[in-house]
């Protein structure tokens, strides 16, 4: 009789050998935190925490994994506060920039390159090459004004903000870049958050105790999102008027861009705070020529909670979670709420699997932000983290069961299910954090994706990834041509061991973060990769076949 | 209620009345039933009714007595009927009205109860005691407005009585009336620190959603009297508010294994068991607290958008429009209807409903506290 152990079984065989004295060993961590003093990553982030409570200050911060100086190792950003009408720092508060040395250590480089900012309240990133040069462009959102800082190709950044024409009034929260028409340049969609009032902002609180607490923001009104059409000259038009994205008042918070029913176009689901959440589905040019977003959450079902409430909608991502060829959808709540895992129907419509996939439980208390679908193991199949944490720093005076610093998840697939293997994630996942933004990306290039975590008025964690030893990958670094460079909307198909899976290039998703524009596929024990297909987006939308690749490497993949 | 408790006791001592001729005939069955009801032989009495009508059936004083036999061994639905009966031939008779509503009231049917405690109450306006017992089965049905208005003319003696100070109290922080409920909140508590003051600054905690603090007075109240009526479902109520779901579950559960008809704690655990997908126990709940109040529309809703998630989208379609044609603004009964008519590839239909979804989410923003004026800036 053959027996079948996955890592999770195996690790729990090594913690009761441990404990029954028949090895020395604990069991290996999936992700291992490295400390600030290995890393180098000293950058803290303020809140600007103050007796008023202003909300922007629980909001952030965005993290992003990038490629700047295109040395093939990724860096990485960190968002921070800054002055506001509501906030004078003492001292000047700034974004950082880091550079990857090679050697598991990062350099600070915030200050030649020119990224710091400094001049509004910083909430998240977005990173994208909108102008096809080939370099990481860095977009900033903002209680204030946003940023675009351009690459410059030589370890420096310039802010072309108001030359692009995207200076935008208000709250901005994640920023997603995507090419909605498919002309091969990347457009901008940027989540609004609430009307936060112009001179005074309303306080919440319990005037008896005489304490202020962060408001719940379904006191402020809701707001349109911003869709900026890229021009290819450098410069970008606001195009939201007429469509569904202007009609749509939303609180808007997280947005992921994926294609929800495979028709080539890139449609958008953004988590709304109190308010339902939106799914902009792209049905291209109407009869006057003009792009038409059709906002069909309700019926598509993914609007509201089962129970028909809206709910406070923060962190989202998209992927082929189950295989199926088809793009489900996860969001994350506040606490009470419970997160949801849509599955996708194949028709415009989705089911929330949550609580079959063991994520309604596990999340009843917990308030997720950022949050990524990755084969964190590489065995083939999509997995999930989660980074959580409570918006109210008082929450423990008014209850027993929510915390402020809340803990990770991470939840593994396993025969189309997803497990809670928390417990077995290792010491990072046994504390807790004011966790919001997360990226994932590779930073020391071993195949196995990491996380960086950013921590509201914390230090950032970098979790190193353990799991997946012995599984084969390759990693993919694709290069439109015709396509827009980053190849987002990209599908590729590979087969091995006798599987073929499916991904397409997802956009934004997590909070306020941007990850590792690489691929990396897992092929768990097989001995080779059979074929991996590219379909890149259009105006392109050729298939490109490679044959037998050599594995456990990066590649780069340009379009032909 | 404590305050409730001995009104009862002095209500039910009315029941027995007037001695029948003894003989060795129906009648002389009679005299012995009387006799054995007297003196707490009460199957014994049973009996002898039973056979005095089999031989003589209608008589109404005999019929109330089986009435109140069968009350007395908890056959609340046989007393009905038998006091039923008895009103046919004496529609008037308060004392059978009384004993008919007790009947209901203590078989935990309130929505039975009240329409004939009013008969009683307005047969007796002056009266104390059934009044109360009326305004218990309305705070039981959501009927505060009613209550105020029933118990106001009681209030304001000296010394008040504790009943009247709260249940009229109740009724006012349930209806929102806040100021004027604490007023008689901070009148009972001169009279000590009791569990009854604490569920009355709970609820009026709740209600002010300071679920912290009514937790706090929820505790205390459970403390002093776990017996109190209500006192486990509001308990249940602020953990819920606080976070605890599994000990919301566990007190509403409490609260069950002292009143199975408490409505709050089966809507709640039907709510919480819906939420957890636990299908099975949601009906089963939800059909309960249907029962309780048939014409509650958040039940009823719980019940509609259970049948959807089950498949019966048409019962679901039905139900919930039935639900909105009482209840135009219940928003979330709006939302699942959408979803139904989507669903059934009704889309104009979804679309409005759609459309009345946006209408009233925009009220309901007006109406938040401290809402702000649009600046206009970020207007599309």
């Amino acid at each position: 009789m053959s027996i079948t152990l996955n890592r999770r079984q195996l690790l729990k065989l090594a913690a009761a050998a441990s404990v029954t004295g028949l090895s020395g060993a604990g069991p290996i961590p999936l992700f291992e935190e490295v400390p600030a003093s290995v890393s180098g990553i000293r950058w803290v982030h303020d809140n600007a925490m103050s007796p008023d409570r202003f909300l922007p200050e629980t909001l952030g911060p965005g993290c992003a994994f990038l490629d700047y100086d295109n040395d093939g190792w990724m860096d990485i950003f960190l968002v921070n506060s800054g002055p506001s009408d509501f906030f004078k720092p003492v001292k000047p508060l700034r974004n950082a920039l880091y550079k990857n040395n090679r050697d598991g250590t990062f350099t600070d480089v915030t200050e030649k390159a020119g990224v710091g900012g400094g001049l509004s309240f910083g909430q998240g990133v977005a990173v994208g090459d909108y102008d096809n040069d080939g370099w990481p462009d860095i977009f900033v959102t903002a209680y204030g004004n946003c940023t675009l800082y351009k690459n410059n190709r030589d370890g420096t950044f310039t802010d072309v903000t108001a030359k692009a024409g995207l200076k935008t009034p208000g709250w901005t929260t994640s920023a997603v870049w995507f090419d909605y028409d498919n002309d091969g340049k990347l457009d901008l969609f940027l989540c609004s958050f609430v009307d936060y009032g112009d001179k005074e902002h309303l306080s919440c609180g319990d005037n008896k105790m005489g304490r202020k607490y962060y408001c719940i923001p379904r006191v402020f009104r809701g707001t349109a999102s911003f869709l900026y059409h890229n021009n290819g000259d450098g410069t970008f038009t606001e195009v939201r008027l007429g469509t569904d994205i202007a009609k749509a008042l939303g609180k808007g918070l997280g947005v992921v861009a994926t294609d929800v029913n495979n028709d080539g176009l890139m449609d958008l689901f953004v988590a709304n705070d109190t308010v339902q959440n939106f799914l902009f589905v792209n049905r291209g040019k109407d009869k006057n020529g003009r792009w038409q977003f059709e906002e069909m959450a309700l019926a598509a079902e993914v609007g509201y909670s089962e129970g028909g409430r809206a709910r406070s909608g923060m962190g989202v991502d998209a992927a082929d979670v189950f295989n199926t060829g088809y793009q489900d959808l996860f969001v994350a709540n506040v606490d009470q709420e419970m997160f949801s895992l849509y599955r996708n129907n194949k028709d415009e419509t989705f089911r929330d699997v949550a609580h079959a996939n063991n994520i309604a439980q596990a999340t009843r208390l917990l308030s997720g932000w950022g949050l990524k679908f990755f084969d964190y193991d590489n065995d083939g199949s999509v997995d999930l983290i989660l980074a959580n944490g409570h918006p109210d720093d008082m929450i423990e005076n008014y209850s027993a069961q929510v915390k402020y610093a809340e803990p990770l998840l991470l939840f593994h697939q396993e025969g189309g299910k997803l497990v809670n293997v928390t417990a077995d994630a290792g010491p990072a996942f046994t504390r807790s954090y004011p966790a919001r933004g997360l990226a994932a990306g590779d930073f020391n290039n071993d195949g196995r994706v990491d996380v960086l975590i950013a921590t509201n008025g914390g230090a950032p964690v970098l979790l190193k990834n353990k799991a997946g030893e012995g599984n084969h990958w390759l990693g993919l670094k694709l290069e439109g041509v015709n396509c827009n460079r980053d190849a987002i909307g990209v599908k590729i198909r590979w087969s091995a061991g006798g599987v073929i899976r499916n991904r397409l290039k997802s956009s934004g998703g997590s909070y306020l973060s941007s990850h590792d524009p690489r691929e990396v596929l897992g092929v768990g024990k097989a001995e080779k990769i059979d074929w991996v297909e590219i379909t890149w987006p259009k105006p392109s939308g050729k298939v490109q076949r490679i044959e037998n690749p050599e594995m456990d490497r990066y590649m780069v993949v340009r379009e032909a | 209620m404590r305050f409730l408790k001995p009104i009862a006791r002095v209500l039910t001592a009315t029941l027995v009345v007037g001695l029948l001729a003894q003989a060795q005939t129906p009648e002389d069955a009679l005299r012995q039933a009387m006799a054995a009801h007297q003196s707490g032989q009460i199957d014994q009495a049973i009996a002898g009714y039973e056979a005095y009508l089999k031989a003589r059936p209608g008589n109404p004083m005999v019929v109330s007595n089986l009435g109140a036999a069968y009350a007395r061994v908890g056959r609340y639905e046989d007393a009905i009927a038998q006091y039923r009966s008895a009103l046919k031939a004496q529609p008037d008779n308060v004392a059978v009205q009384l004993n008919m509503a007790l009947a209901y009231y203590k078989s935990g049917d309130t929505d039975g109860a009240a329409p004939v405690f009013e008969k009683v109450h307005k047969a007796m306006p002056r009266e104390l005691q059934p009044a109360l017992l009326l305004a218990d089965c309305w705070l039981s049905m959501g009927r505060n407005k009613d209550v105020v208005t029933l118990l106001t003319p009681f209030s304001g003696g000296k010394p008040e009585d504790p009943a009247v100070l709260y249940a009229l109290g109740t009724a006012l922080v349930r209806d929102n009336q806040t100021e004027k409920g604490q007023f008689l909140i901070e009148k009972l508590m001169r009279s000590g620190d009791s569990a009854e003051v604490h569920l009355l600054m709970a609820t009026t905690r709740l209600n002010s959603a300071d679920f912290a603090g009514a937790l706090t007075d929820t505790e205390q109240a459970v403390k002093l009297n776990p017996e109190l009526p209500d006192v486990h479902s509001f308990h249940g109520l602020a953990l819920l508010r606080t976070g605890d779901q599994k000990g919301a579950a566990d007190a509403f559960r409490e609260a069950l294994k002292r009143n199975p008809n408490d409505f709050v704690s089966n809507l709640q655990l039907g709510a919480l068991a819906r939420a957890d997908q636990n299908d099975q126990d949601a009906d089963r709940y939800l059909r309960k607290a249907l029962l309780l109040r048939p014409g509650d529309p958040g039940v009823r809703y719980q019940l509609a958008s259970l049948d959807f998630s089950l498949g019966k989208v048409e019962e679901a379609r039905k139900a919930l429009e039935g639900i909105l044609k009482e209840s135009p603004t219940f928003v979330e009964a709006h939302v699942t209807l959408a979803t139904v008519y989507y669903r059934l590839r009704r889309k104009e239909d979804g679309d409005k409903e759609r459309a009345i979804i946006r209408q009233l989410n925009a009220e309901a923003q007006e109406k938040q506290p401290g809402v702000r004026p649009a600046t206009g800036e970020q207007k599309p």
